[in-house]
């Protein structure tokens, strides 16, 4: 369809996210090169964003609240304890305040790094070995709208569980998360949502609820926060196995 | 410090900060809201109870990327409540009674905040707006919308779930929006 051409009947529908896959995308190729279309598209989603007044609110249950307050008590506590001087920091104090024994001391680390380099020298090696038996290496490409994005995903030996690292991907508003996609005979399952630091890092434990090597393909597409049922966004990154 | 008395954009910077107090005072205005919409779309108590768990510990640990030059507070948390909703309903394979979805379609209390006043009445305006012109519209296409918005239905799970032809689903979801843009810019004006 050209921009020429309207989409207005499906607007409504594209708003609430309730198109089909196929019609959701359509209207979203759309809607990239029609400002008649986004500027229509507007005033649905303002009703989209106002129908939670409309609906008949009650209370949950007294103890919810006092668990989601343990849990930001106990993460507290966590980033206070990891955020104290570390050992490692008391250490470099103490070498700025012995300032002429500093020459002597670096001769010593540097003899002291030579060791270690030469000791992960070999677990490395041994790593390299351990991991080409026991894990499988699946690696994502960027598309069109992200070439410079790279990923991999590392599932387990027995494929229930993986961990996705991502690299290059834009970094996303707060509206908007990542969210992977374990893909097989057409059916996209959710694979979980992430977001990417500034510059474009991130990774994901991954846990599904059938074997990851069960599936043929993984896809990254970009969705609301929260993520979607199915995508509709862009997709960022795709990989087959 | 007396929370109640910070607006919404405020909280959200202190959670970000860490502040449990901000966390205790947001969950306060926004829990209500948070419940209901999890309950009309998973139309259990103890999943929604999950759900609205679920969603202040993602805020209190993504309060960070919160920008309120793009959407107000509300629209983020409801935007987040409902996205977790659906993503529920969907893994648990959950198939909700349509009974169990209630727009308020009759006038009821204004819940005042002493300290935010203007605000409040501006919502409430809004509030009394929207519930207006949902009770205006047929009940099939309140009804399709409800499985639309709270379940995150397609048209084809909507045809299905209700025993109609797809095209007639089609139809209801559009008119209703449509009537609700018309509905809802005529009570705007009306009120300017």
């Amino acid at each position: 369809m050209s921009p020429e051409e309207h989409f207005f009947d499906l607007l409504p529908a594209y708003a609430l996210g309730s198109l089909d896959e196929e019609e959701q995308l359509q209207v979203s190729e759309h809607l990239a090169v029609c400002a008649i279309c986004r500027a229509e598209l507007q005033d649905f989603d303002q009703i989209v964003e106002d129908l939670p007044l409309a609906i008949v609110q009650s209370e949950p249950a007294g103890d919810v609240k006092n668990k989601i307050l343990a849990y930001a008590r106990k993460d507290k506590d966590f980033v206070e304890r990891t955020s104290e001087q570390t050992w490692w920091a008391r250490l470099a104090q103490a070498m700025r305040a012995s300032a002429p024994a500093w020459g002597i001391a670096s001769l010593l680390l540097i003899f002291i790094l030579g060791l270690s380099n030469l000791f992960l020298w070999g677990r490395l090696n041994e790593i390299e070995r351990v991991s080409q038996s026991v894990l499988l290496s699946i690696p994502l490409q960027g598309t069109d709208a992200t070439p410079q994005a790279v990923g991999m995903l590392v599932v387990s030996q027995d494929g229930e569980h993986g961990t996705l690292v991502v690299d290059g991907l834009p970094a996303l508003d707060e509206m908007s998360q990542y969210q992977l996609w374990l893909i097989r005979d057409e059916q996209r399952t959710n694979g979980g949502i992430f977001s990417v630091d500034e510059e474009g890092y991130g990774n994901l434990w991954v846990s599904s609820p059938e074997p990851l090597l069960s599936y043929s393909a993984f896809g990254i597409t970009v969705e609301p926060t929260g993520g979607s049922p199915g995508p509709t966004g862009v997709k960022v990154l795709g990989g087959e196995l | 410090m007396d929370y109640k008395e910070l607006d919404d954009q405020s909280l959200i910077r202190l959670i970000a900060r860490s502040q449990e107090s901000a966390l205790s005072e947001l969950y306060d205005r926004y829990s209500r809201l948070v419940y209901s919409l999890a309950l009309n779309a998973v139309g259990d108590p103890a999943t929604a109870e999950e759900i609205t768990q679920d969603v202040f510990i993602r805020i209190w640990d993504h309060a960070g990327t919160y920008q309120a030059e793009k959407s107000k507070v509300l629209t983020w948390i409801a935007s987040i409540t409902r996205y977790r909703s659906i993503d529920i309903i969907r893994r648990r394979k959950i198939r909700p009674e349509s009974q169990s979805v209630s727009w308020e379609i009759e006038p009821s209390a204004i819940e005042m905040n002493p300290i935010n006043v203007e605000e409040t009445v501006e919502i409430s305006q809004k509030r009394r707006r929207v519930r207006q012109a949902i009770s205006m519209l047929p009940e099939e296409q309140r009804q399709a919308l409800a499985y639309a918005y709270f379940q995150g239905y397609t048209h084809r799970e909507i045809a299905e779930v209700l025993g109609e032809p797809l095209g007639t689903v089609k139809t209801r979801i559009r008119l209703a929006m449509q009537k609700l843009r018309q509905l809802l810019e005529q009570e705007e004006h009306a009120d300017e």
